[in-house]
């Protein structure tokens, strides 16, 4: 039958050109395709009956800077009896009341029973009686295989049957354990639907995720992109159980930090172990070498992240520590919350020393802060310490990495050396204090040389440069009398909308980055509106440049930010921790919660509120927020009822830049 | 089995208008993207102010040189430049549009140009391979031939299934596809099947103004056909005119929650839900049993999300209407219906 058709065809194709072997190597690929297409469209059909549409009422039109939308969004049934596993996406605008519409067409209300906060899932209730739903299949967890079909499927368009996108498997136990990634393109139309294998099976359930944030939108900026998540289903049925009492599920925390910067590098050893943790009540130690958890070996810091991807607070681990020849196994309970840190502080100010300064042991003291342990303990200006807590302090860098691992009120033992005399005297440290020093006077920056003739130095007094790669300008000002051999501060103007404010900002920074050696760097958004998310990377790189180009002491790099580029710019604080230690903002309120204090970043804010101003009560909020997370914050109301740029507070700001480097 | 027999009967019918008329109608992907691709166009017009681009696509329906595309800004000068696939330039006319399907048909001079028959064209499924034709970002230079996509359908869907989710006059049924198939100067390309035959056109770049996402979305060739026939047989009127930029149609008042006795809760945010807040006595929702607190979900079957969105609905009401009303209280949803009464002048 069959060759009598192709024959018929060839005989009446043929004077067209085609010749015999095109013909036959194409048909039976393009049945197998046909067939795979009808495959498809059953699978779909399977999964269909589990698969409902959800629509929100009321709620938060935009969450952070992304806006929300009010479409319909999609769930997966997990529950005969009513129980709706969903993407936490769905729900970040807060919805005032939800409802459900079954693949039937039966529509319910729904309620939020718990969320996952880990995996960023929600799980809704159905209100009703002898619902007798389709919970969807999970495909078993071991057999996912990369390249294998993968099949998103929505509710949200008005059409009856699913949405559907068909890709593969792109990767299996992404982010951490938590993932399965897929090229099917994945967006608010498919969030919390199910990812389907060709057989009818549910691999997962589609999320929003990113490797690099946390968040209910976090994610969302590779809708369509051929990088889409979904949690697989046998995850999500397992954790079902304790979903349904109805409490949050958060990642589970230890407590630890681990040395060195290259998680793909090296035994971890514990480099921090956070006061009040698990790991600190299981009394882990800085220096022990993290050897196996929970029966996995482990050999680097990554594996660690992967074996901690998947739990909860409240999951017990074991932890296996290897410490000097001894070997430890310790039980943990993991928590969702750490105490936060706080840094100790001593009161004092380390020397500056030139570039080309040879060097040498111990920290010379510049400046002693009144009130402060240093100053009770008699330390005075040129004296030298030496030793803390047993150990050399050979910079500046690794007295504060001493000082930063005790808590206040601990007591260390310092050695100060004065003239040619040695004394160990005992500190007990405090916390960094919220005012600042007014009788600190600034370091006197000898100019430095001209450069040669014939060799071009880098650019100095105000100018302007483009990023090529960015699109973007930036106006700069280096002191003219720039000195290489002296390290400066770095200030990052990050303007507010409509305005870059650049001679308001000329005026009164010029004379104090001469006098106190400030180099001030003003990026400019792309658009005079105001700046836009993506635009960090531009900052980043300018702000990297120029550590490139000049001196600069990278304690010292400072955000400063007025009104409306503030959120912009604690957007910026918060995502670069490593690049920026100082915030110092203009009636400016956080619109997203910051994350925590982190002892190997630190962050200093100084904030200043208008008292009569609509935004002084969120500034406030602000400042009271920051300080609960027990970050240095400095918090001054301005009552004299301007809200211009507060230009006669920029000699207090260049002081409290001035002391960034304090310990 | 029946399967098979239809393909041949395809195949046999197929081959014969491909004898007839001397052009090859492909069966097999590979040949079938040839073919598709003799009748694609480049389309390049006005453009470039305000960062607007200048090109777009279009498809060949007829043998004397008519061509679909999608109306834009692109055709706003009074003739455009069309390139074939093999590079041959021709200057083209707008011989009609009609804005309410975003359809315009051109003319280039000429015979025997190879093209599509709106009359074949065929419906497709969500799941069903495609490929989708169009000369995206202007990649394709001069003589070469368009972009080739594949994807899925994703969805049959209505455009505009609730105002103001889309900023487009196109109201009809469309086909979304889960490629991104709708870029710039990818409107007026065509989105066939595996096999080369015609499913639909490719629409603008267009946002979801509800999900804030892009749609990828094809206008299928039967919502377009009778229009495109009209216009080239000359007998065509538009049904509708262009709205002009600033356009906006003023949202009818023809009714208020008070008009029924409902007062809701203060509309102080973006999404205040509409909630009940008290009833005035012997009002006609007093009556139905509508309570204090009661939330209203569905105002004759459109989801109500806000305050504002219940004024809207009510507003759009004509006397002799009947309003539908689902409202949750507690958990469990209540319908009622309420008559709309006459408003004196």
């Amino acid at each position: 039958m069959r060759s009598w058709i192709i024959t018929g065809l060839l005989a009446l194709i043929l004077p067209c050109g085609m010749t015999l072997s095109s013909l036959l190597a194409q048909q039976p690929s393009q049945d197998l395709e046909a067939l795979e297409e009808e495959a498809v469209k059953q699978a779909v059909a399977l999964v269909a009956p589990s698969v409902v549409r959800i629509e929100t009422v009321g709620g938060l039109d935009r969450v952070g800077q992304v806006l929300t939308g009010t479409a319909p969004t999609t769930g997966v049934v997990v529950s005969a009896d009513g129980y709706v596993i969903s993407s936490a996406f769905n729900f970040a605008s807060k919805p005032a009341s939800i409802l459900v519409t079954l693949a039937d067409g039966r529509r319910f209300p729904a309620e939020q029973v718990a969320m996952d906060q880990s995996k960023m899932l929600t799980l809704l209730k159905v209100a009703g009686d002898n619902l007798s739903l389709t919970p969807a299949q999970a495909a078993p967890d071991d057999g996912i295989k990369v390249g294998q079909w993968a099949i998103a499927l929505g509710r949200t368009y008005n059409s009856p049957q699913p949405s559907v996108s068909l890709g593969i498997v792109s990767a299996v136990k992404r982010i951490w354990g938590k993932a399965l990634q897929t090229d099917a393109k994945i967006s608010p139309v498919n969030y919390g639907g199910p990812l389907i294998d060709i057989e009818g099976r549910v691999l997962g359930v589609l999320v929003p995720l990113s490797p690099q944030a946390t968040g209910q939108v976090a994610g969302v900026e590779w809708y369509d992109s051929g990088i889409g998540f979904a949690i697989p289903l046998a995850d999500v049925y397992a954790a079902l159980p304790r979903l349904k009492l109805g409490k949050d599920l958060f990642p589970g925390l230890m407590g630890i930090t681990v040395k060195g910067r290259d998680i793909y590098e090296g035994q971890p050893t514990i480099d921090r172990v956070r006061y009040g943790s698990p790991a600190y009540d299981a009394k882990l130690k800085d220096g022990d070498q993290i050897v196996e958890i929970d029966g996995r070996k482990i050999a680097r810091h990554a594996q660690i992240l992967h074996a901690l991807g998947n739990k909860y607070a409240g999951d017990k681990i074991v932890v296996k520590v290897k410490r000097g020849t001894e070997e430890l196994s310790r039980d943990l309970t993991l928590v969702d919350k750490l105490v936060p840190y706080e840094s100790a502080y001593l009161g004092v100010l380390p020397n500056r020393e030139a570039v080309s300064a040879p060097a040498v042991l111990g920290v010379t003291v510049r400046y002693v802060f009144a009130d402060s342990p240093a100053k009770q303990a008699g330390i005075e200006r040129g004296d030298v310490i030496v030793r803390c807590q047993g150990r050399d302090a050979t910079t500046s860098s690794a007295l504060l990495d001493q000082i930063s691992r005790q808590r206040p009120g601990d007591k260390v033992k310092l050695t100060v050396r004065r003239g040619t005399a040695s004394r160990e005297i005992e500190v007990a440290l405090a916390s960094i204090p919220d005012t600042i020093a007014d009788d600190l006077r600034a370091v006197a920056v000898p100019p430095g040389a001209a450069p040669a003739a014939d060799k071009a130095g880098p650019k100095l007094g105000r100018f302007e440069e483009d990023m090529p790669a960015h699109e973007h300008k930036f106006w700069a000002y280096v002191p003219e009398d720039y000195n290489a051999d002296h390290r400066y501060s770095l200030l990052v103007w990050i303007h507010p909308g409509r305005d870059t404010m650049e001679a308001d900002i000329t005026k009164h920074w010029k004379p104090l980055c001469d006098e106190k050696g400030i180099i001030l760097l003003a990026p400019k958004a792309k658009q005079p509106l105001g700046w836009n998310v993506d635009e960090s990377e531009f900052v980043k790189d300018a702000v990297e440049l120029m550590l490139e180009k000049y001196a600069i002491d990278k304690s010292r790099v400072v955000l400063h930010s007025m009104t409306t580029g503030g959120p912009f710019a604690y957007q910026l604080a918060f995502k670069h921790r490593d690049l920026f230690h100082g915030v110092n903002m203009v009636q400016t309120p956080l619109t997203a919660p910051p994350p925590d204090n982190e002892p190997e970043h630190r962050v200093q804010f100084l904030l200043y509120s208008f008292a009569n101003d609509a935004q002084h009560k969120a500034t406030s909020a602000t400042a009271t927020g920051l300080r609960g997370l027990k970050f240095p914050v400095t918090f001054r109301v301005i009552e004299d009822g301007a809200t211009e740029y507060p230009s006669n507070y920029a000699d207090e700001m260049s002081r409290w830049l001035d002391t960034l480097d304090r310990i | 089995m029946n399967s098979i027999r239809h393909k041949i009967r395809k195949v046999f019918v197929t081959t014969a208008v491909v004898l007839a008329c001397g052009v090859v109608r492909a069966e097999s992907p590979a040949t079938a993207i040839s073919t598709v691709d003799q009748r694609i166009v480049k389309i390049f017009g006005s453009g470039g102010l305000k960062g607007l681009y200048g090109y777009s696509s279009g498809f060949l329906v007829s043998a004397e040189g008519h061509i679909v595309t999608v109306w834009s800004h692109v055709l706003d000068e009074k003739t455009v430049k069309v390139i074939l696939h093999d590079g041959r330039r021709f200057d083209a006319v707008v011989v009609g549009a009609e804005p309410a399907l975003d359809l315009a048909v051109l003319k280039i001079d000429g015979d025997e140009f190879p093209h599509f028959q709106l009359d074949d064209s065929v419906a497709a499924v969500p799941g069903t391979r495609v490929w989708a034709f169009s000369n995206m970002f202007k990649v394709a230079a001069g003589d070469e031939p368009v972009s080739v996509m594949h994807g899925v359908i994703a969805a049959r869907t209505n455009l505009t299934a609730r105002r103001g989710v889309f900023e487009t006059p196109y109201s009809g049924p469309v086909y979304v596809i889960d490629a991104i198939t709708n870029n710039p100067g990818s409107g007026g390309g065509v989105v066939t099947t595996r096999t080369g035959e015609l499913v639909a056109m490719i629409g603008k770049e267009l946002r979801n103004a509800q999900s804030n996402t892009w749609i990828n979305y094809a206008i299928p060739i039967g919502e377009i056909r009778t229009a495109v026939g009209e216009i080239i047989t000359g007998k065509f009127t538009p049904k509708t005119t262009r709205p002009s930029d600033d356009g906006q149609p003023a949202k009818p008042r023809n009714y208020s929650a008070f008009d029924f006795g409902l007062v809701l809760v203060p509309d102080v945010i973006v999404r205040t839900p509409a909630f009940v807040d008290s009833l005035l006595d012997d009002s006609a929702a007093a009556q139905a049993g509508i309570k204090p607190n009661d939330l209203v979900l569905f105002v004759n079957d459109e989801l109500i999300q806000s305050c504002r969105a219940f004024d809207e609905a009510l507003g759009k009401l004509e006397a002799g209407d009947r309003l539908k009303l689902v409202l949750r209280r507690g958990n469990g949803l209540i319908t009622v219906e309420l008559p709309v009464p006459k408003k004196k002048p």
